[in-house]
């Protein structure tokens, strides 16, 4: 008997979990590096302070055994114990985390929603200035570095015009006169790194929803519709629209998995303080807790991104069921 | 200790300072920079908005870094930031003014037995820690125990001669089983005992410490993990009151944004610029821009493992080979060249920040920039081209041809290990360069002897010559010395400066050192990097010219001496 769909997508998601839980683990120790390295060039250290400190981070047992205890503590929702930080890895990465979600929940809202908007516009104005002069533009966006984009708008209102903050999520050691304080603090220090993002990945929305809609806007029911005598803005918003929609529900479930780990550029350039620093500073040091506590998220992110558009793709488009 | 990055911790997280200072110089070369240059509006920046300075201790001294302190604990910590953050929570026995110089603290006054083997610290009365406990011998003795039996902190190198430690009234005697030339007065941070007592060695190992309680000028404030930490003035303290009320670090991912940032006025020092950066920022009105002496050196390091297992190529335990690729290398175009001129050539292993501790050997005798010597020592060992490649052979056979890996995100290091082998070239020995992260390159050099050449660097994490010396010695195989040096000689000379008290005498010796590692071509050292800081002069003065830096240096002088303009 065929499992429902739902259940055969929830067990194939589990089983990638698992093999991303024993690729992120394998990935880092078969690295070259080894962690206590850090601390045996501080001071004088004798191999036996060194054996010592293996043995403090359960670095000293067969492989296999640091994967199940590994694997266990993962299991009972516990991500280990810093190398570096000496704190809960949870903990740490907890609030990285929540910095990362507030910009990429700013960034994703514009950049789709700006992003299908101007689609649509240039796609019923296909052919026109309007349509090329954005594809165009588009075009030009997706093309310019992130990094570079960054330190342009950081240079030009922080620094010359000095009318937004370049660094940090909030301003260093303020108080606040209202309880709206530090929500509008944060609001402002958020303007530069969204602006840089949705400049840089607005271009992909416009140019998929374009693309798909200019395909859909050339069927026949779209005709039929026009025939009914149907305005413009129904024709495209109410028929066109929704059948175009597939290629960008895929986008933005792409877009939100590569965006946790890809947003490091503009966290780089605005010190943010998200999961970027952690990420590369964990690297450096090969904090091996935080490595696969980061990765695992990355990857929780897109799988789940991913079942999340399968699931629209149902509701947006009935034929896919059968597929 | 502190030091900047040096070391301390010397040792690894300058070692990242130094890469991340010199990646950000390059990648940057600056875009703001250039269009600062072409707006003109790098002037404008320099009326600040920022509000910090005016009552004279009201204000809010700001320092920018580009990383993070990792833990609080100083006896886990490997990061200068947290050094940084630490020694102002913090006494030690003895501290540095901001010359560098030994000054009183916790202890008012130290005997020295005539063997040199017993240390009396007379400690300064009514002290309170920051919890207004009362801080007692009891404290001292503690922390001396505590550490001595901490073998992996950065401090218990500095106590492996402790033979006792105990408290008498109000002084504290240590006994040594040697005499010391370095006092470990100077290095060791008191910790309160009544808070750290009963943890066993695995707990302090654990033990995040997240508010430090001290008796030092500045209480722990908080510590906003990935943006700021910050202290504020302790009005207990046993000293002149700091001038600056407050001490916050601002955390810059970025270096072309932190210097950005000190035009924009949010932050007040910035702890390293590179030098692409420097060069502007000087000419900024309002910036003071410094290039101080460093406390550390870049170097060429030669693996001449003489064990029987040793994978590097033999031909490098040949001192001929050795010297002629340091002929072959010319330090002055190193320096122009990867530093933009922002360093002193290299030559011996000691820094001259650490002034009459340097040996000066004159140009004339440096085994530097004379590729005829080199061609003439390697023709006279018999190593000729017999193929026509322009690669030199062995009698047998054997290409003169070495691996020289260096550290890819430590640019500077990279250009040097390209002139490094265009040099060597030059007189017949072929490098073949790789580049890679810095914890893989250590892995290698550290991990076993399947290398010949590396590219690397050391700071020190004490201002005394005690800790860079002992790195080639014999007994640091396994631990420190990255080029499996073994030369009872050395080694000896090493241990009597160790135990020299005569200043005069020691200098001599600490001479002698340098001379012998410097004839025997282990390390080509390649330059000793300035330090490069800069503050906004039109809003704070009392800094001191302090070799190795106003900040991230061996002193909190700086810090506690700043005034608001």
């Amino acid at each position: 008997m065929r499992l429902p769909y739902l259940a055969r997508k929830v067990l194939q998601l589990l089983a990638l979990l698992f093999a991303v839980v024993v690729f992120n683990f394998l990935l880092f120790r078969v690295l070259p590096g080894d962690p206590t390295r850090l601390y045996a060039r501080s001071g004088r250290l004798t191999p036996e302070v060194v054996a010592q400190l293996r043995s403090l981070f359960g670095l000293d047992k067969p492989l296999w055994e640091q994967f199940w205890i590994y694997f266990k503590a993962l299991l009972h929702g516990d991500l280990g114990f810093s190398y570096t930080y000496r704190r809960p890895v949870s903990e740490i990465v907890g609030e990285r985390l929540v910095n990362t979600m507030v910009l990429l929940a700013a960034a994703t809202i514009l950049v789709t929603a700006i992003g299908i908007a101007l689609g649509v516009w240039a796609a019923s104005r296909r052919g026109s200035k309007g349509d090329s002069s954005t594809v165009i533009s588009s075009l030009v966006m997706w093309s310019m570095p992130t990094f570079w984009t960054g330190m342009l708008l950081l240079f030009a209102f922080g620094v010359w015009f000095q009318v937004l903050p370049t660094t940090g999520i909030s301003t260093p050691l303020a108080t606040y006169s209202s309880p709206l304080g530090p929500a509008l603090d944060v609001g402002r220090h958020l303007i530069l790194p969204t602006i840089t993002l949705v400049l840089v990945d607005i271009g992909q929305f416009v140019l998929i929803t374009r693309s798909s809609l200019v395909d859909v806007l050339t069927e026949d029911f779209v005709l039929t519709a026009k025939a009914k005598g149907m305005s413009k803005r129904r024709v495209v918003w109410g028929h066109a629209v929704r059948n175009g929609m597939l290629p960008v529900v895929t986008a933005t479930a792409l877009y939100v998995g590569i965006v946790v780990g890809g947003a490091i550029q503009v966290e780089t350039v605005f010190s943010w303080p998200g999961m970027g620093e952690l990420t590369y500073e964990a690297v450096l040091r090969r904090d091996y807790p935080v490595l696969e506590a980061c990765f695992l998220l990355f990857a929780v992110t897109v799988i789940v991104a991913n079942f999340l558009a399968d699931m629209l793709y149902r509701v947006l488009d009935p034929r896919v069921t059968e597929a | 200790m502190t030091t900047q990055h040096a070391g301390v911790r010397r040792d690894l997280s300058r070692r990242q300072f130094l890469t991340r200072a010199a990646g950000g110089a390059v990648v940057a070369l600056s875009l703001p920079e250039l269009l600062a240059a072409c707006t003109g509006a790098g002037q404008s920046a320099t009326s600040t908005t920022s509000g910090s300075p005016g009552g004279a201790s009201t204000a809010t001294l700001r320092v920018g870094w580009s990383s993070e302190p990792d833990v609080m604990n100083p006896l886990t910590s490997t990061t200068t930031e947290a050094v940084e953050v630490l020694q102002l929570v913090y006494d030690k026995l003895t501290d540095y003014d901001a010359d560098l110089k030994a000054i009183p603290a916790l202890a008012t006054s130290t005997d020295v037995s005539a063997d040199g083997k017993r240390l009396t610290y007379h400690l300064r009365p009514n002290v309170t820690w920051h919890d207004g406990e009362a801080f007692t011998a009891d404290d001292v003795v503690f922390t001396f125990t505590l550490i001595a039996g901490q073998k992996s902190s950065q401090f218990a190198q500095w106590l492996g001669d402790m033979q006792s430690i105990e408290a008498s009234g109000s002084d504290v005697i240590l006994t040594l089983s040697k005499p010391q030339a370095f006092d470990p007065a100077l290095a060791i941070p008191i910790l309160p005992k009544h808070i750290w007592e009963g943890m066993s060695n695995a707990d302090v190992q654990k033990f995040e410490n997240p508010t430090p309680v001290g008796t030092g000028p500045y209480v722990f404030g908080e510590w906003k993990h990935g943006q700021t930490v910050s202290v504020d003035r302790y009005d207990g303290f046993w000293g002149t009151p700091a001038g600056p009320a407050s001490v916050i670090w601002l955390l810059y991912q970025n270096e072309d944004v932190m210097a950005q940032s000190m035009r924009a006025g949010e932050v007040d020092i910035l702890t390293e610029v590179p030098p692409t950066i420097w060069d502007g920022l000087g000419e900024v009105d309002g910036l003071t821009a410094l290039s101080l002496p460093g406390f550390s050196f870049h170097h060429i390091g030669m693996n001449v493992s003489t064990a029987a297992d040793s994978q590097g190529n033999p031909l490098l335990l040949n001192k001929d080979v050795r010297q002629a690729l340091s002929y072959a290398l010319d330090r002055n175009q190193l320096v122009q060249i990867a530093l933009a001129g922002h360093g002193v050539p290299g030559s011996v292993l000691l820094p001259p920040a650490f002034g009459d501790y340097m040996l000066e050997i004159p140009a004339d005798q440096q085994i530097n920039a004379d590729p005829d010597m080199a061609n003439q020592l390697l023709d006279q060992a018999g190593y000729t081209t017999r193929n026509g490649d322009g690669v030199r052979e062995t009698p047998d056979g054997t290409p003169l041809q070495f691996r020289l890996i260096a550290i890819e995100s430590t640019t500077v290091d990279v250009r040097a290990a390209q002139l490094f082998r265009d040099a060597a070239a030059k007189v017949g020995i072929k490098l073949d360069l790789a580049t890679m992260d810095e914890n893989t390159l250590d892995a290698i050099v550290y991990g076993g002897t399947d290398w010949d050449l590396f590219v690397w660097g050391w700071d020190t994490g004490v201002n005394d010559p005690d800790y860079m010396l002992g790195i080639p010695l014999s007994t640091q195989i396994g631990g420190n010395n990255d080029v499996y040096y073994a030369n009872l000689e050395y080694d000896q000379l090493y241990a009597q400066q160790a135990i020299e008290l005569d200043h005069a005498t020691r200098v001599d010796l600490v001479g002698q050192t340098q001379q012998l590692f410097y004839e025997d071509c282990a390390y080509i050292v390649m330059w000793y990097q300035d330090k490069l800081q800069a503050y906004r002069s039109d809003l704070w003065t009392g800094f001191a010219d302090t070799p190795g830096g106003i900040v991230f240096n061996f002193t909190r002088a700086n810090y506690t001496n700043a005034t608001p303009v």
